[in-house]
């Protein structure tokens, strides 16, 4: 089977199946949408319109269901898009599968759109205000289906440089073009492939670090389900770039989704040519594998994750040397994220120029981030970078549900730091949000309300890196606990004001004597929250009380006189007799004996315990 | 290798380009604290120590120096402000997790974390502490693991899979949960070299044997060389009041880098065992009973003096020992050629192996031996012939492992047993042939180099004698490597990579084991081999190093010193009249005439048929360790007078008229000679235990009280006279032996002249291995790693260790028979049977079975003949 007439006949395929004259239901089979129940949704579509014969008969209106990635707005799953020849495309939100049979029903057959059920105008301006350019084909073709990536431009980039262009020029084009790395070091793209193409050696290798191990992001998963072959035409041009011999994607078990689509992507590239030997005919050849994660945080690390596909323990190295001279097996190895190989193919289409138009002096492009938290539209967002807070958390995001107020935004994960209200016109790039103590991180935003305990935040976050540390260095394995240690008596009411300082000098020293990134921003949470919220943990230190009621330990309940009914229901329930009270008296809770457990505020019928 | 200048501490230094700063200071005497890195393993930066500040191009940066490769006009800070306070932050962090154990923990005074605690000046710490609330692992009787004091170096980790090979131990859980521990917590199972308790910097791994009975700050250190096989590693013995308490190591002194393995470290209780003969015994109505060293002298010197005057000297054999100081045996030979008046001497490692002394003095002349045992860590390529390393030199396996680790040196492993050998070599062969078959292999490999020219044929033809003879029988052979396969049961690919490499092998170290050396067909092997090894030499541009095993710590030197029938001391013919010449002048004496033939009776044979009336055994124990034990028995059954010098009241003693105390290694001066000829000095460690005197004592004492004067004062003196009329250990009173060992081969080359090889043709005879129907199988016998005769059978740690002796059989065979792992088995030749526990394994050919001859309580020479010995193997209900 010669590679060259196999695109070329699987174009023409394309082409006929084409979504000329049918219409097409696109339903979001991201792993969100999955999760809202996306895949019950689009089996009962099948079975309507297999039942209505819609794919057969109506002439010239047949339809055809469709699976796409998802579409960033995961708070509306399930989004169906239905689009009918000649019409502009139409999405209904929230469908549940008792929905179908009247969608199917009005919209494809009579032709009449369900009105009350399509998505709301702030549907819209969520996506007006972004741009999606690496999402691109998220949410609108079929990640399974190399022929729908194609016919909207894939590998044609690849094609160019196999093609038109030497190594050395797709480097420049790339640096040129100010790429900057997505998974957190924001490490120049185009510097990192020139210092590992001036290796020679037996074996190159490039890796795609799909580990992803940050809480609330899923940038790196939307793209790998939604769009895989951008990262792997990605990966191609980077491993031309520097000479790979071999191409690993490191995905974490996690991502069980994920790995499938990638495994699907692959054998398709195969089989069209775009991967194996001789690369459409440019002797150019290469291999990508997949391996799996074990479920470690510390394997998201460049030279753990290079351990870890040798199949020894994850644990981090020193450098010298850099992987880029001698990473995966003494070879060198260059490492990318997922992110930032899927910006390529369209940094090659588009051109260096063009793309370093977009975002701001130093930070070029678009970043894709993970809006989650107290904020209305949550989900997945693509922003050009220079975009303030502001806007992606009030226009994007709709704001804070419920009515309440904005307290701090929680970038870059647990090795990022939090941003309050008055940071936040800062721009989104590298350097500014560094200034600010915070980083880019992977790109997860997590939006805080006024009832979010901020202690209680950076004891999170702290326990998340204590329990993921590799064990290596004692500055973070003995460190990150100690510290917790501290925070946890505080949450508990027991700390004491040199506390802080300690906290702080530990922060320090944790940062600069820990061997790798884990452990140098495992402190970031807790220097970002001393930082702007100080007075949340003198409040916890001082006078013993949690500001947003949210730390257990120091709940005090009382009863509020005004509103009890002296119905006794507390005083019978209470498992340690700490309230006193009768039919006749108003109940009276004895802090000393309180055990905190909750009861009596729940069985309060009138709200009187607060 | 360029040299980079840089200034540490404002101090201008030069070191090789590629060290750390961390080693360039520690080799200059900068002090830099750190836990985890050691020069021998391989670079972890995990204990966050070493920090010090770098100024390079004008940039100044913190830098963790055992990482960071020097550089060319760098400057280094070891003591900024910023440095001491996050190095002390981290220490902090160590100690906060650490265990407030110092005054019951054994370490204390020699420990890592106290040193740089000390060395910072730290004090009280900010923080409450957070430990570990493990139970101490004591699963084994040597090693016991404290985890909670574990500050997770990864040294332990580091040496067992790096060193040893072996990889028992590695990390577990994750976080501060990190613990080390064996795969799903089983017991400890390893080589228990001990690696892992020398380069522990805390109180977690510890030596069990010293069992909590003296402080570090107590022990008085003497180096010496250790007692048990013949690497000749040097060990460090830590005694308090003249009792041994442990022994530990010392990186920088001998051939062993610090590498010891569980005999040399854990073997030291027989040293003041109470089972130690206390004094000399005398048979008296059939018992052996106390007696002053007066009487027992004055007793076997009358004996002795009786039977030379009947039946002449030559009556008496004597035995001379593996174990002892060269001086003992020299002394020892001396004294039965001048002052007994018999050539009738011998040592058990020439009767097993009667052609090696020659066939090694012929490699000598042809150069092909190594000059030492250390020159393999250089090598490019490593052949074990017929060498089980692993049980019988396991330090000499870490050596070859560095090789391979540093210079990714390729790897050869011919036996007739499928043998462990674990290395991380890329390129590693393995040569399983069949028994009897290793002739047939070794000529096959010569006839592929000279059929396919893989060297230059030309220069072998200029550089050698004989080799167009060679060369045309190999034509005329019709050994083809089709038919070598079929016979050998080597894979003809096998036999082909494996003439490829030897004939590209750059330096190739090859060791010829105790497998090939004592099998019957062992003087043709040995000639095949050393074809070999001059037609590598003489055609390609490279260095063959041979070395030929011992099984002893002095089992070269007592060879040496001449206590063989055959040689004068240095290997002097003494059938050539001018050497006993040359020798009676420097002895003043006349030598007996009757010398003894080359071939066939040994000592034991001339006592059992009579010839011999009296046997004088130094330090050996024969009835358990003489390959023929009904012959050995017989031997001291027939023989009239025995006289055995021991430290242990063995099989053999037990049967002597006189028993003589001898004191142990510890006890005395003098030297060893190892497997690579180099000639090491012990130290004297504690005064003589009881009332035991050195070997060498004792025979002066006999040789005064027999009329001679014997006037040595000490080993010296009597080396000085080795020096003096040994030609090969010419110079030895010259060298420094305190600083470096006499390397005897060495010392010959450079004063001799290279010789051309003569090949000495033979015909690839197929070996008919005999078996019956009743005796299916064959014995195969050989060291083994845990134990070694009387030393290790009177160390109760290591009796405890390794309680059994097992007979390896292979698992199909074992199938057959119905026998299971672990059941009793009966395994009997025609001269005798033993009753010993099964392990099926793999390891073992089909048709063979296996028993280790270092279990002394388990005496499989028994069951021994010359040759092959057949056996059958029943299972004991």
């Amino acid at each position: 089977m010669s590679n060259g007439t196999k695109s070329k006949k699987t174009k023409t395929k394309a082409e006929s199946s084409g979504n000329g004259n049918k219409s097409v239901i696109s339903v979001c089979m991201g792993t969100g949408g999955i999760a809202a129940g996306g895949d019950k949704v689009f089996a009962r579509f099948e079975k309507e319109i297999k039942s209505k014969k819609l794919d057969t008969a109506l002439g010239k209106r047949v339809c055809k269901t469709a699976k796409t990635g998802c579409r960033g707005l995961c708070a509306r799953d399930v989004l169906v898009d239905v689009t009918v020849p000649g019409k502009e495309a139409l999405t209904y939100e929230r469908v549940t599968v008792d929905m179908v049979s009247q969608i199917v029903e009005d919209h494809l057959v009579n032709n009449t759109p369900v009105k009350k059920w399509l998505a709301k105008d702030d549907y819209h301006k969520f996506h007006d205000n972004q741009q999606r350019l690496v999402l691109g084909n998220c949410g609108t073709i079929d990640p399974e289906n190399i022929d729908e990536y194609t016919i909207k431009g894939g590998y044609k980039a690849l094609e160019k440089v196999l093609t038109k262009m030497t190594p050395k020029e797709v480097i420049d084009e790339v640096s040129k073009a100010g790429l900057r790395g997505r998974g957190g070091g924001g490490f120049e793209t185009g510097w990192k492939w020139e210092s590992c193409a001036k290796y020679d050696a037996d074996e190159k290798f490039i890796i795609c670090n799909g580990d992803e191990g940050d809480p609330g992001a899923f940038m790196d998963r939307s793209i790998m389900e939604g769009d895989p072959h951008a990262v792997l035409e990605g990966m191609i041009i980077g491993g031309y770039a520097i000479g790979a011999t071999k191409g690993y994607i490191y995905v974490r078990a996690e991502y069980p989704l994920a790995v499938e689509r990638l495994h699907i992507a692959i054998r398709q590239a195969k089989e069209n040519g775009f991967l194996g030997e001789n690369i459409l005919n440019s002797n150019y050849s290469l291999d990508i594998v997949i391996k799996e994660g074990a479920g470690a945080f510390v394997c998201g690390e460049s030279t753990a994750l290079q351990y870890s596909i040798e199949g020894k323990r994850g644990m981090p190295r020193t450098r010298p040397p850099q992987s880029v001279e001698a990473g995966l097996w003494d070879k060198p190895t260059c490492l990318n994220n997922v992110e930032t190989f899927a910006n390529v193919p369209i940094i090659i289409n588009r051109g260096a120029k063009w793309y370093s138009k977009i975002g701001t002096e130093k930070s070029k492009g678009t970043k894709i981030f993970a809006l989650t938290g107290n904020v209305k539209n949550t989900g997945l967002i693509e922003v050009p970078m220079g975009i303030t807070i502001r806007e992606i958390v009030f226009d994007i995001g709709g704001g804070i549900p419920k009515k309440k107020k904005f307290k701090a935004v929680q970038i870059g994960g647990p090795s990022g730091g939090c941003l309050p209200e008055s940071l936040l016109d800062k721009p989104i790039d590298f350097e500014s949000l560094l200034e600010a103590g915070a980083m880019m991180g992977s790109g997860s935003l997590v939006v805080v309300d006024e009832t979010t305990c901020m202690v209680d935040m950076a004891r999170f976050f702290l326990a998340f890196c204590a329990s993921e540390s590799c064990g290596k260095c004692p500055p973070c394995r003995v460190g990150t606990t100690l510290m917790l240690d501290i925070l946890i008596r505080i949450t508990q009411g027991e700390g004491k004001e040199e506390d802080l300082d300690v906290l702080e000098q530990m922060s320090d020293e944790i940062n600069t004597m820990s061997l790798c990134g884990l452990g140098q921003s495992a402190p970031n949470p807790i220097v970002s929250t001393l930082r702007y919220f100080r007075d949340e943990y003198l409040a916890h230190i001082r006078d013993k009380e949690c500001p947003t009621a949210t730390c257990v330990a120091l709940h005090k309940y009382t009863v509020i006189p005004d509103k009890c009914t002296k119905c006794t229901l507390c005083i019978r329930n209470c498992p340690v007799n700490a309230i006193s009270g009768s039919k006749d008296e108003v109940a009276f809770i004895d802090r000393e004996k309180c055990i905190l457990c909750n009861l009596c505020y729940e069985k309060c019928n009138f709200m009187a315990i607060k | 290798m360029s040299d980079i200048n840089l200034k540490i501490d404002g101090k201008n230094l030069t070191v090789p380009k590629g060290t750390n700063i961390f080693m360039a200071a520690k080799n200059n005497g900068i002090y830099i604290p750190g836990l985890c890195y050691h020069p021998k393993l391989t670079q972890y930066g995990g204990c966050r120590l070493c920090m010090v500040e770098v100024t390079e191009r004008g940039k100044s940066k913190h830098r963790f120096s055992c990482a960071q490769p020097v550089s060319e006009g760098m400057e280094v800070k070891t003591k900024t402000p910023e440095v001491e306070k996050y190095t002390k932050s981290v220490m902090e962090y160590l100690l906060a997790h650490h265990p407030l154990d110092c005054p019951t923990c054994d370490k204390s005074g020699e420990c890592g974390l106290q040193d740089v605690t000390h060395d910072l000046k730290l004090s009280a710490g900010r923080f409450k502490t957070a430990r570990l609330d493990e139970p101490m692992k004591r699963d084994n009787p040597l090693l016991e693991y404290n985890t909670n004091r574990c500050i997770l170096c990864g040294r332990c980790v580091k040496v067992c899979k790096e060193i040893e090979g072996v990889g028992a131990i590695d990390y577990q859980n994750r976080g501060f949960k990190t613990v080390i521990g064996t795969a799903f917590n089983k017991p400890l199972d390893c080589s228990f070299c001990g690696g892992c308790v020398s380069v522990c910097p805390t109180g977690s791994w510890q030596d069990r044997t010293l069992k909590f009975r003296a402080r570090p700050w107590e022990l008085k250190k003497t180096p010496t060389i250790c007692t048990y096989c013949a690497v000749g590693c040097t060990v460090v013995i830590n005694s308090k009041k003249n009792q041994v308490m442990r022994i530990t190591s010392d990186d920088d002194l001998g051939i062993n880098e610090g590498n010891l393995c569980v005999k040399g470290k854990f073997g030291h209780e027989f040293i003041n065992s109470s089972r130690r003969v206390e004094t000399p015994l005398i048979r008296k109505i059939g018992i052996l009973c106390p007696a002053s060293w007066e009487e027992a002298l004055d007793h076997v010197s009358k004996k002795f003096s009786e039977i030379m005057d009947v039946h002449g000297g030559k009556a008496i054999g004597g035995l001379g020992s593996e174990k002892c100081t060269n001086e003992d045996n020299y002394l020892f030979q001396k004294f039965c050629r001048t002052v007994l008046g018999t050539n009738n001497i011998d040592n058990i490692s020439n009767i097993k192996s009667p052609s090696l002394n020659r066939l090694i003095q012929v490699s000598i002349k042809n150069r092909i031996v190594a000059t030492s045992l250390e020159e393999i860590e250089k090598a490019d390529t490593i052949f074990f012939v017929g060498a089980d390393v692993t049980e019988a030199h396991p330090v000499v396996g870490s050596m070859a492992r560095k090789a391979i680790r540093l210079n990714k040196t390729k790897l050869i492993v011919a036996n007739a047993r499928n043998i462990e050998f674990n290395s991380v070599a890329r390129k590693d062969i393995r040569l399983n042939y069949n028994l009897g078959t290793q002739t047939i292999l070794i000529n096959t490999l010569i006839k592929i180099i000279v059929d396919e020219k893989l060297v230059d044929l030309g220069k072998v033809e200029s550089s050698t004698e004989n080799f167009k003879e060679l060369r045309s029988l190999l034509k005329a052979s019709d050994m083809g490597i089709r038919k070598a396969s079929k016979l050998t049961n080597v894979s003809e690919d096998a036999i082909k990579s494996t003439s490829d490499l030897l004939a590209k092998s750059g330096k190739c170290y090859i060791i010829c084991g105790k497998d090939i050396e004592e099998d019957p067909l062992a003087k043709d092997t040995i000639k095949a081999l050393l074809n070999l090894c001059a037609l590598i030499n003489a055609g390609g541009s490279d260095k063959v190093s041979l070395v030929f095993s011992r099984v002893n710590n002095n089992s070269q030197g007592v060879n040496d010193m001449g206590v063989v029938p055959d040689f004068l001391p240095g290997y002097l013919d003494i059938n050539d009249q001018s050497n006993r010449k040359t020798v009676e002048g420097s002895w003043g004496v006349k030598l007996s005439d009757d010398v003894s033939m080359k071939d066939t009776e040994d000592v034991f044979d001339l006592a059992s048929s009579g010839k011999i009336k009296a046997l004088y055994v130094m330090g050996e124990n024969p009835i358990v360790s003489y390959p023929n034990g009904k012959k050995v028995k017989d031997a001291f059954k027939k023989v009239g007078f025995v006289v055995v010098q021991d430290n242990f009241l063995t099989e053999t003693a037990q049967l002597a008229d006189v028993v003589l105390p001898t004191s142990t290694y510890v006890e005395k001066e003098g030297t060893f000679t190892n497997m690579g000829m180099t000639v090491q000095r012990l130290n004297k460690v504690i005064e003589q235990v009881g009332n035991s005197k050195p070997d060498w004592q004792i025979v002066c004492d006999l040789a005064k009280k027999m009329g001679h004067s014997y006037s040595y004062t000490s080993p010296k003196q009597i080396m000085e006279e080795v020096g003096n009329s040994v030609p090969i250990y010419k110079g030895i009173e010259n060298s420094d032996l305190a600083k470096e060992g006499f390397r005897w081969v060495s010392s010959v080359y450079n004063k001799s002249e290279p010789v051309k090889y003569r090949f000495e043709i033979s015909e690839s005879k197929l070996t008919d291995i005999k078996k019956s129907k009743e005796y299916p199988f064959v014995l195969l016998t050989g060291s083994s790693l845990r134990h070694q005769g009387t030393y290790s059978r009177n160390s109760s740690s290591l009796v405890s260790l390794a309680s059994e002796c097992f007979v390896e059989i292979n698992r199909n065979n074992a199938q057959k028979v119905n026998i299971a792992d672990g059941d009793m088995v009966k395994i009997e030749s025609a001269q005798d049977k033993i009753q010993l526990k099964a392990k099926t394994t793999n390891r073992v050919p089909e048709g063979a079975v296996f028993v280790s001859e270092d279990y002394e309580w388990a005496p499989i020479n028994n069951l021994r003949v010359n040759g092959y010995t057949n056996i059958k193997i029943s299972k004991v209900k």
